[in-house]
Protein backbone atom coordinates (compact mmCIF):
# COMPACT_ATOMS: atom_id res chain seq x y z
CA UNK A 1 0.00 0.00 0.00
CA UNK A 2 1.67 3.54 -1.07
CA UNK A 3 1.91 6.18 1.64
CA UNK A 4 -0.42 8.61 0.70
CA UNK A 5 -1.68 10.63 3.29
CA UNK A 6 -4.77 12.20 3.22
CA UNK A 7 -6.01 15.17 5.78
CA UNK A 8 -9.19 16.80 6.70
CA UNK A 9 -10.87 19.07 8.54
CA UNK A 10 -14.69 18.82 10.50
CA UNK A 11 -15.91 22.01 12.99
CA UNK A 12 -16.83 21.35 15.97
CA UNK A 13 -20.47 20.04 15.66
CA UNK A 14 -22.10 16.86 15.42
CA UNK A 15 -24.03 17.35 11.93
CA UNK A 16 -20.10 16.89 10.90
CA UNK A 17 -20.05 13.27 11.10
CA UNK A 18 -22.31 13.09 7.72
CA UNK A 19 -19.18 14.56 6.32
CA UNK A 20 -16.78 12.75 8.22
CA UNK A 21 -18.67 9.42 6.59
CA UNK A 22 -18.21 10.71 3.15
CA UNK A 23 -14.48 11.66 3.83
CA UNK A 24 -13.96 8.04 4.81
CA UNK A 25 -16.07 6.84 2.24
CA UNK A 26 -14.05 8.36 -0.39
CA UNK A 27 -10.59 7.48 1.23
CA UNK A 28 -11.59 3.94 1.72
CA UNK A 29 -12.34 3.45 -1.94
CA UNK A 30 -9.52 5.29 -3.18
CA UNK A 31 -6.85 3.11 -1.28
CA UNK A 32 -9.29 -0.20 -1.34
CA UNK A 33 -10.42 -0.80 1.87
CA UNK A 34 -12.95 -3.47 2.86
CA UNK A 35 -16.62 -1.90 3.66
CA UNK A 36 -15.99 -3.94 7.03
CA UNK A 37 -12.87 -1.91 7.86
CA UNK A 38 -14.36 1.36 6.58
CA UNK A 39 -17.27 1.02 9.10
CA UNK A 40 -14.93 0.43 11.70
CA UNK A 41 -12.71 3.32 11.13
CA UNK A 42 -15.47 4.89 10.91
CA UNK A 43 -17.12 3.77 14.61
CA UNK A 44 -13.53 4.68 16.00
CA UNK A 45 -13.57 8.01 14.45
CA UNK A 46 -17.32 9.23 15.39
CA UNK A 47 -17.06 7.83 19.45
CA UNK A 48 -14.10 10.31 19.51
CA UNK A 49 -15.10 13.17 17.70
CA UNK A 50 -18.89 13.10 19.92
CA UNK A 51 -16.64 12.81 23.13
CA UNK A 52 -14.45 16.28 22.04
CA UNK A 53 -17.85 17.46 20.76
CA UNK A 54 -19.65 17.05 24.23
CA UNK A 55 -16.93 17.49 26.52
CA UNK A 56 -14.00 19.13 24.75
CA UNK A 57 -15.07 22.78 24.58
CA UNK A 58 -15.99 24.81 27.09
CA UNK A 59 -17.46 27.81 25.00
CA UNK A 60 -19.66 28.42 22.15
CA UNK A 61 -16.98 28.92 19.30
CA UNK A 62 -16.53 27.13 16.75
CA UNK A 63 -13.48 25.00 16.77
CA UNK A 64 -11.83 22.54 14.04
CA UNK A 65 -10.91 19.13 14.45
CA UNK A 66 -7.91 17.52 12.22
CA UNK A 67 -7.96 14.18 11.01
CA UNK A 68 -5.04 12.65 9.63
CA UNK A 69 -5.25 8.87 7.75
CA UNK A 70 -1.64 7.47 6.96
CA UNK A 71 -1.87 4.09 5.22
CA UNK A 72 1.19 2.62 5.98
CA UNK A 73 2.83 -1.23 5.12
CA UNK A 74 0.38 -3.32 7.05
CA UNK A 75 -1.42 -0.71 9.33
CA UNK A 76 -3.51 2.63 8.61
CA UNK A 77 -2.57 5.32 11.15
CA UNK A 78 -5.61 7.61 12.03
CA UNK A 79 -4.36 10.84 13.98
CA UNK A 80 -7.14 13.14 15.60
CA UNK A 81 -6.22 16.76 16.94
CA UNK A 82 -8.44 19.21 18.53
CA UNK A 83 -7.51 22.50 20.77
CA UNK A 84 -10.19 21.75 23.48
CA UNK A 85 -9.75 20.94 27.27
CA UNK A 86 -6.64 18.26 28.03
CA UNK A 87 -8.37 14.67 27.45
CA UNK A 88 -6.71 11.55 27.72
CA UNK A 89 -9.30 8.69 27.07
CA UNK A 90 -6.71 5.91 27.72
CA UNK A 91 -6.85 6.92 31.30
CA UNK A 92 -10.07 5.28 31.36
CA UNK A 93 -10.67 1.44 32.43
CA UNK A 94 -12.47 -0.70 30.48
CA UNK A 95 -16.51 -0.67 31.88
CA UNK A 96 -16.95 -4.50 33.39
CA UNK A 97 -19.10 -6.55 30.91
CA UNK A 98 -22.83 -5.86 31.96
CA UNK A 99 -24.40 -9.27 32.23
CA UNK A 100 -28.46 -7.49 32.38
CA UNK A 101 -29.97 -4.25 31.21
CA UNK A 102 -30.51 -3.50 34.59
CA UNK A 103 -26.56 -3.41 35.57
CA UNK A 104 -25.39 -2.18 32.20
CA UNK A 105 -24.13 1.64 32.37
CA UNK A 106 -23.31 3.51 29.28
CA UNK A 107 -20.02 5.29 30.48
CA UNK A 108 -17.27 4.90 28.77
CA UNK A 109 -19.01 2.76 26.30
CA UNK A 110 -17.56 4.78 23.37
CA UNK A 111 -13.76 4.39 24.58
CA UNK A 112 -14.09 0.48 25.07
CA UNK A 113 -15.57 0.33 21.71
CA UNK A 114 -12.48 2.05 20.54
CA UNK A 115 -10.22 -0.27 22.01
CA UNK A 116 -12.01 -3.07 20.86
CA UNK A 117 -11.66 -1.67 17.00
CA UNK A 118 -8.09 -0.71 17.11
CA UNK A 119 -4.58 -2.43 17.63
CA UNK A 120 -2.93 0.87 19.73
CA UNK A 121 -4.26 3.63 20.89
CA UNK A 122 -1.82 6.88 22.47
CA UNK A 123 -2.18 9.91 23.69
CA UNK A 124 -0.33 13.32 23.26
CA UNK A 125 -0.81 16.84 24.92
CA UNK A 126 1.00 18.90 22.64
CA UNK A 127 0.70 22.85 21.84
CA UNK A 128 -2.62 23.17 23.48
CA UNK A 129 -3.55 20.54 21.74
CA UNK A 130 -5.03 16.88 22.48
CA UNK A 131 -3.45 14.52 19.74
CA UNK A 132 -4.74 10.80 19.37
CA UNK A 133 -3.05 8.38 17.01
CA UNK A 134 -4.79 5.38 16.50
CA UNK A 135 -3.35 2.51 14.64
CA UNK A 136 -5.06 -0.59 12.95
CA UNK A 137 -3.57 -3.42 11.31
CA UNK A 138 -4.14 -4.25 8.35
CA UNK A 139 -2.73 -7.83 7.85
CA UNK A 140 -5.89 -10.01 8.80
CA UNK A 141 -8.16 -7.95 6.56
CA UNK A 142 -9.23 -9.29 3.28
CA UNK A 143 -10.38 -6.06 1.62
CA UNK B 1 -32.01 8.68 9.16
CA UNK B 2 -35.00 8.49 8.60
CA UNK B 3 -37.81 6.57 11.33
CA UNK B 4 -40.78 5.27 10.01
CA UNK B 5 -43.47 4.33 12.75
CA UNK B 6 -46.40 1.95 12.00
CA UNK B 7 -48.58 0.29 14.52
CA UNK B 8 -49.68 -3.91 14.41
CA UNK B 9 -52.45 -4.74 16.98
CA UNK B 10 -50.91 -3.45 19.90
CA UNK B 11 -47.19 -3.44 18.83
CA UNK B 12 -45.82 -0.09 18.03
CA UNK B 13 -42.83 -0.79 15.43
CA UNK B 14 -40.15 1.15 14.34
CA UNK B 15 -38.14 0.78 11.16
CA UNK B 16 -34.75 2.59 11.24
CA UNK B 17 -33.38 3.71 7.78
CA UNK B 18 -29.51 5.03 7.51
CA UNK B 19 -27.18 6.37 10.77
CA UNK B 20 -28.18 5.97 14.27
CA UNK B 21 -25.15 8.61 15.40
CA UNK B 22 -25.01 10.96 18.36
CA UNK B 23 -26.33 13.68 15.81
CA UNK B 24 -29.52 11.51 14.91
CA UNK B 25 -29.95 9.74 18.15
CA UNK B 26 -32.00 12.05 19.53
CA UNK B 27 -34.96 12.04 17.62
CA UNK B 28 -34.95 8.20 17.76
CA UNK B 29 -35.23 9.02 21.31
CA UNK B 30 -38.36 11.20 21.58
CA UNK B 31 -40.16 9.02 19.22
CA UNK B 32 -39.67 5.84 20.96
CA UNK B 33 -40.63 7.47 24.53
CA UNK B 34 -43.71 9.22 23.10
CA UNK B 35 -44.81 5.74 22.58
CA UNK B 36 -43.51 4.14 25.66
CA UNK B 37 -45.13 7.19 27.48
CA UNK B 38 -48.35 7.10 25.29
CA UNK B 39 -49.12 3.17 27.20
CA UNK B 40 -46.95 1.37 24.22
CA UNK B 41 -45.76 -1.94 25.96
CA UNK B 42 -45.15 -4.11 22.74
CA UNK B 43 -42.43 -2.25 20.78
CA UNK B 44 -40.14 -3.55 17.96
CA UNK B 45 -37.33 -1.81 16.48
CA UNK B 46 -36.44 -2.44 12.83
CA UNK B 47 -32.76 -2.56 12.03
CA UNK B 48 -33.29 -3.86 8.49
CA UNK B 49 -32.20 -0.53 6.53
CA UNK B 50 -30.10 0.67 9.54
CA UNK B 51 -26.44 0.66 8.41
CA UNK B 52 -24.25 2.34 11.09
CA UNK B 53 -24.76 2.75 14.59
CA UNK B 54 -22.30 4.34 17.13
CA UNK B 55 -22.60 4.27 21.16
CA UNK B 56 -25.10 6.83 21.07
CA UNK B 57 -27.34 4.76 19.48
CA UNK B 58 -26.86 1.87 21.80
CA UNK B 59 -27.49 4.44 24.56
CA UNK B 60 -30.90 5.09 23.13
CA UNK B 61 -31.82 1.56 22.69
CA UNK B 62 -30.55 0.76 26.49
CA UNK B 63 -32.70 3.14 28.05
CA UNK B 64 -35.49 2.70 26.07
CA UNK B 65 -35.19 -1.46 26.99
CA UNK B 66 -35.29 -0.48 30.55
CA UNK B 67 -38.03 1.62 30.64
CA UNK B 68 -40.40 -0.97 29.11
CA UNK B 69 -38.99 -3.44 31.19
CA UNK B 70 -39.92 -1.13 34.42
CA UNK B 71 -43.50 -0.71 32.44
CA UNK B 72 -43.21 -4.73 32.10
CA UNK B 73 -43.61 -4.12 28.39
CA UNK B 74 -41.38 -6.19 25.97
CA UNK B 75 -39.27 -4.54 23.33
CA UNK B 76 -37.77 -6.97 20.60
CA UNK B 77 -34.59 -5.62 17.95
CA UNK B 78 -34.63 -7.60 14.57
CA UNK B 79 -33.66 -7.99 11.14
CA UNK B 80 -29.60 -6.53 11.94
CA UNK B 81 -27.01 -6.32 9.17
CA UNK B 82 -23.61 -7.94 10.44
CA UNK B 83 -21.56 -4.38 11.02
CA UNK B 84 -24.46 -2.93 12.74
CA UNK B 85 -24.88 -6.53 15.04
CA UNK B 86 -20.97 -6.74 15.53
CA UNK B 87 -21.18 -3.24 17.51
CA UNK B 88 -23.81 -4.67 19.90
CA UNK B 89 -21.66 -7.82 20.45
CA UNK B 90 -18.54 -5.67 21.03
CA UNK B 91 -20.76 -3.78 23.48
CA UNK B 92 -21.63 -6.70 25.13
CA UNK B 93 -25.40 -6.30 24.51
CA UNK B 94 -26.21 -9.16 22.44
CA UNK B 95 -26.13 -11.19 25.93
CA UNK B 96 -28.87 -9.40 27.37
CA UNK B 97 -31.26 -7.32 24.53
CA UNK B 98 -33.39 -9.76 23.08
CA UNK B 99 -32.32 -9.49 19.14
CA UNK B 100 -33.97 -11.51 16.37
CA UNK B 101 -33.45 -12.71 12.97
CA UNK B 102 -36.05 -11.45 11.07
CA UNK B 103 -39.35 -9.24 11.87
CA UNK B 104 -41.66 -12.62 11.42
CA UNK B 105 -39.37 -13.91 14.69
CA UNK B 106 -39.97 -10.47 16.48
CA UNK B 107 -43.58 -10.29 15.90
CA UNK B 108 -44.39 -14.23 16.99
CA UNK B 109 -42.18 -13.17 20.47
CA UNK B 110 -45.76 -11.36 21.76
Amino acid sequence: MAKKEFSFELKSSLSELDNLCEKLEDFGQKIGLSKKLIFEINLALDELFTNIISYGFGDEEEHIIKVTLTPQKEELCLCIEDDGTPFNPTDFAAPDVAASVENCKIGGLGIHIIRKLMDEICYQRCDGKNILTLKKNLSNEAS
Amino acid sequence: MEIIEEKQSDINIFKLNGRLDSNTSQGFEQKIFQAITDGSKHVIVDFKDLDYISSAGLRVILKATKAIKREDGQIMLCAMQDYVKEVFEIAGFDSFLPIVATMDDALKSF
